[in-house]
């Protein structure tokens, strides 16, 4: 899940739960520039997904 | 709500609740939560301050190129713009879809290479997604184009479901399409107030569809918000969620043609039971194990702790209209998006007679680019501006101005407030599908 952290603890479980009452975090696609393959909406529909 | 909030080193501090105080630079969207003392006032540590001073340019970079590029990634086509419907807010106008162009399946093939020439030297594979009106009404055209160019393209479709046989379900099933299936409402008598047709509405067509795909992942169901459904939208997610619909869409009701404003449902009670339909949305998702999504309000989290790796494009600022998408009609005219059908001065030229290149460069789409929030009265001083966007251009330029804030303006506000809260109780997470959530890798984290 989590696979760069350049601040902080990298901690799996976590993505967003507030440590010490303060959270900050920024998370990026991993997959493309800006945008996510099978996301919300339109785009690819991943093979293993489709239900036939 | 402004920038007239207090200020630290830079960062404004916002009240979201009782419990929680959000740091916040409005331009590159960097926030850090922070409780609350007993007194009610924020505590703001050191270490808060020296990511934001660590972060701060390369996120300032990131978002400008982000908002201010303008790369295509997908591109509408209306293979029709006529319509076996007859919804009281579309806002295609009337006399378009009763006599409206239809292009011959040969026509959609030269379109389709044209938008080819256009990515050929590009990285990504680009969508295609067919769109309003009723693009099923050029059933046989649309199919074979995906059949001919599967490869080329990802698909996508938008319909009311009245033409949707159980075939047609499996080849859009079999050949990966995205498809997006309009219902307002969980009952036949409210739904088909909203979604007529000859026979009644949509309701039966979109049910017995919905049962056809079976949990397919590429189904989404797109619900307009009016005046008359508001008060079922929780019960709407319940619904698809027992029909296995993993994702649903709820869009404020767009005021782009007057006769819609007869549907224009009151904000408040509109933000009251969205919310209520989010917050069900996620308990339904953390309880079965099963999730749905409310795709709009992923989005506004993904505003929030991924903003540039939001896909829906009208809450980017400038929208997404004229710059990473566009819209193409049965007659083949290039404008930023679907809500400028019918609108003076937006066309960016014919694709049968120009390129896609051209018509980014043309004056209409030049202008829509040229509207955002830094330009708009109380958006350039929102704290929400890079979040909201202020959505929509085609909208407010209806009223006579496109440089206002937008129509639903209170509601984004709230919708927001709400995301901060959730990402405060961990439960962001359930606002996604899965493998979407865990595509997400930290950039930086506190």
């Amino acid at each position: 899940m989590a696979k760069k952290v350049e601040s902080g603890k990298e901690n799996k479980k976590q993505k967003s739960k507030p440590v010490s009452g303060e959270m900050s975090y920024r998370l990026k696609c991993a997959k493309t520039a800006n945008g996510l393959s099978h996301f919300v909406m339109y785009g690819d529909v991943p093979k293993e997904k489709t239900l036939l | 709500m402004s920038n007239s909030d207090e200020k630290v080193n830079g960062l404004a501090v916002h009240s979201i609740d009782q419990a929680n105080t959000v740091l916040i630079d409005a331009d590159n969207v960097f926030w850090a939560m922070t409780a609350k003392d007993a007194q009610g006032a924020p505590f703001v540590s050191r270490e808060v301050l020296s990511l934001y001073q660590k972060q701060k340019d390369s996120l300032d970079g990131e978002m400008k190129q982000f908002r201010f590029s303008a790369e295509l990634s997908a591109v509408y086509i209306d293979p029709t713009d006529r319509c076996n419907s007859n919804c009281p807010y579309c806002y295609v106008p009337a006399k378009m879809r009763k006599h409206g162009a239809q292009m011959t399946k040969e026509q959609l093939r030269q379109a389709l290479n044209k938008v080819l020439d256009y990515f050929r030297d590009k990285k990504r594979k680009p969508v295609i997604i067919f769109h309003a009106s009723e693009p099923l009404l050029a059933k046989e055209a649309v199919f074979s184009a995906i059949r001919e160019f599967k490869d080329k393209f990802s698909f996508g479709l938008q319909t009311n479901g009245l033409l949707l046989e159980k075939e047609d379900v499996e080849f859009l099933k079999e050949y990966r399409v995205g498809v997006g299936i309009s219902l307002d409402a969980p009952l036949r008598s409210l739904n088909n107030k909203t979604r007529p047709s000859a026979k009644g509405g949509n309701f039966d067509a979109v049910i017995r569809a919905i049962d056809w795909f079976d949990g397919y992942q590429g189904l989404n169901v797109i619900s307009t918000m009016t005046k008359f459904n508001i008060h079922s939208l929780d019960k709407l997610v319940k619904f698809l969620h027992s029909k296995k619909v993993p994702c649903v869409l709820f869009n404020p009701v767009r005021l782009t043609q007057k006769h819609s404003l007869k549907t224009k449902p009151d904000e408040k009670l509109m933000t009251k039971n969205f919310l209520k339909a989010v917050d069900t949305a996620i308990e339904l998702s953390q309880s079965s194990g099963r999730r749905i999504v409310v795709a709009n309000f992923s989005n506004t989290i993904l505003g929030i702790v991924a903003p540039e790796a939001r896909r829906m494009m009208c809450d980017i600022s400038p929208c997404g209209g004229g710059r990473c998408f566009l819209t193409v009609t049965a007659s083949g005219e290039m404008i930023p998006c679907g809500e400028f059908i019918g609108l003076k001065n937006s066309s960016g030229g014919n694709i049968f007679k120009t390129g896609i290149k051209e018509a980014m460069q043309s004056a209409p789409f030049q202008k829509i680019r040229s509207r955002f929030v830094e330009k708009i009265a109380e958006c350039d001083a929102c704290l929400y501006r890079n979040i909201c966007g202020s959505p929509c251009p085609a909208e407010l330029g209806s009223m006579g101005n496109m440089f206002q804030k937008a129509v639903f303006c209170e509601f984004y506000k709230a919708v927001i407030r709400h995301a901060f809260k959730l990402i405060a109780e961990g439960k962001e997470k359930y606002c996604f599908r899965e493998e979407g959530w865990d595509n997400l890798v930290y950039n930086y984290q506190l």
